[in-house]
């Protein structure tokens, strides 16, 4: 399946198990605590993380604290 | 792996990475903007798409380095390194309150930071409440509709009183609000943030940390452990949405460290970067030579009287020695029992330098009621423990038998 991580668009394995969590240990992004992720334009709760599915075609952006990184 | 070091080695290897050409010491990053090849990545990094260095103001390799030590020798979370501590606490502060808010605070503050608290929040309509940090009754009792945060120092300067912390946490905690806690003259190696229970710590890194007196600087430690998620809170919100834990970090990098630009200087924090691997040993050294000046000051014949929580008699012993592990600080206050022989006594010291800072590895002495505090009225100075007399030591490195004739020497001049 594909997804568009970031601006660009990202083809998968099929996982229908996979959540926003899963997606991040997946990718192995850094620094998990200081980012942000946006699903489809909208604000995901941190707390939501565990429990929403990743589907085809959704538009996911992660976002570091701007400068610096953190 | 660096996590898993203990404290005395994370002091020398923590946040370190690769430097260049295999280089071991953290790398000056002396530029004040970091350059894209193209247009999309440095958009990538403004959004937050992608962690990289845009400008020294908002972060900077070296500083980041420092930063990662100082999160980890608190126990964990994120730090943010600045100019002075007096930046740290300044950008902590409004990070948190809004006109209309209250602050309870110690009422044993080092002089700048009652001056922040006294005369420049005051001009934003933000109300301080100083209390006793001894009165955990008063601290609670204080606490009302309009109080976002408690803040106090691990051990007053230059008043040495030894506030319960985890108790004060408590307090807070129940009242639904962070304690922030000051803990430069503890510094981690005495007690850590995560030890003592505060949410926040701020250091001045100019002392104890640099440890030889060369720059000035500031941290402020987010353990990430405070819930933001309140209606005291409400400017939280947003943050707290996206980062949990982290609201804090996110909200003070975001706006206010940004805004304030209160940033630390690459220079300043590779000096911190270095200085700080010793400061395990230094503490040692301080803390034995501050107790073994005290024991040889309180049965001088020209000494009225002698403040320091590792004498044995002291009211701040007991508690001292449990939250800080048997050690009691560098720093020591004592009288002659007027303003004339307190002057004698820093006239006739070779050794011990006359001036205002603390934490170097030379001994440094202050009349604080003529300087440091000369701007407070009595009623003040009496609540800051600043009597006339007083003088006060920051005991250095130095080989104590050589600080101690340095003293006494003084003494046989009054």
């Amino acid at each position: 399946m594909k997804i568009t991580i970031n601006g660009k668009e990202t083809a998968l394995a099929e996982n229908p198990a996979r959540t926003v969590e899963s997606l991040l240990d997946e990718l192995d992004v850094a620094q998990r605590q200081y980012i942000s992720v946006e699903l489809n334009g909208e604000i995901l709760e941190r707390d939501a993380f565990g429990n929403t599915p990743v589907q085809s075609g959704d538009i996911l952006e992660f976002l570091y604290f701007m400068g610096g990184g953190r | 792996m660096q996590t898993t070091l203990r404290f005395d080695s994370l002091l020398v290897h923590g946040g370190l990475e690769p430097g260049p050409a295999g280089a071991t010491s953290v790398p000056i990053v002396q530029s004040s903007s970091f350059a894209y090849e193209t247009a999309e990545a440095l958009e990538d990094v403004f959004r937050g798409r992608a962690v990289g260095q845009v400008y020294t103001r908002l972060g900077n390799p070296t500083t980041e380095a420092l930063e990662r030590r100082l999160a980890l020798l608190e126990g964990g979370g994120a730090a943010i390194a600045t100019a002075s501590g007096m930046a740290a606490i300044t950008t902590t502060v409004m990070t948190i309150i809004r006109a209309g808010d209250e602050i309870l605070a110690s009422s044993s503050l080092f002089g700048g930071t009652f001056s922040l608290f006294r005369d420049t929040l005051s001009n934003f309509g933000v109300t301080v409440r100083f209390i006793d940090p001894l009165d955990l009754e008063g601290f609670r009792s204080a606490i009302n509709e309009q109080t976002r945060l408690l803040f106090v120092e691990t051990v007053g300067n230059p008043k040495l009183d030894v506030p319960d912390i985890p108790l004060l946490a408590e307090i807070a905690h129940q009242a639904g609000l962070p304690l922030i806690v000051d803990a430069t003259v503890t510094t981690p190696c005495l007690a850590t943030g995560a030890s003592l229970g505060a949410d926040i710590v701020v250091h001045s890194t100019s002392k104890y940390i640099n440890g030889a007196g060369t720059s000035i600087g500031g941290v402020i430690i987010d353990r990430g452990v405070f819930d933001w998620n309140s209606q005291k809170f409400p400017h939280f919100e947003q943050f707290y949405k996206k980062y949990r834990a982290f609201a804090f970090t996110a909200r003070a990098r975001k706006l206010v460290h940004k805004d304030v630009g209160a940033c630390a200087a690459p220079f300043n924090s590779f000096l911190l970067t270095e200085g700080i691997q010793t400061l395990a040993l230094r503490m040692e050294r301080h803390c034995s030579n501050a107790l073994a000046l005290a024991r040889i000051l309180k049965r001088h014949p020209k000494v009225a009287w002698v403040n320091y929580p590792g004498l044995e008699d002291s009211p701040q012993h007991t508690i001292a020695g449990k939250l800080y592990g048997g050690r009691y600080g560098g720093l020591l206050t004592f009288g002659t029992g007027e303003k004339a022989s307190a002057f004698k006594v820093i006239n006739g010291l070779r050794l011990a330098k006359n001036l205002a800072n603390i934490g170097d590895a030379k001994t440094l002495v202050i009349h604080p009621a003529s300087t440091i505090c000369a701007d407070y009225n009595a009623e003040e100075k009496a609540l800051m423990g600043v009597t006339e007399d007083l003088i006060r030591v920051s005991l250095g490195i130095e080989d104590c038998r050589d600080i101690i004739e340095d003293f006494e020497k003084a003494l046989d001049s009054v």
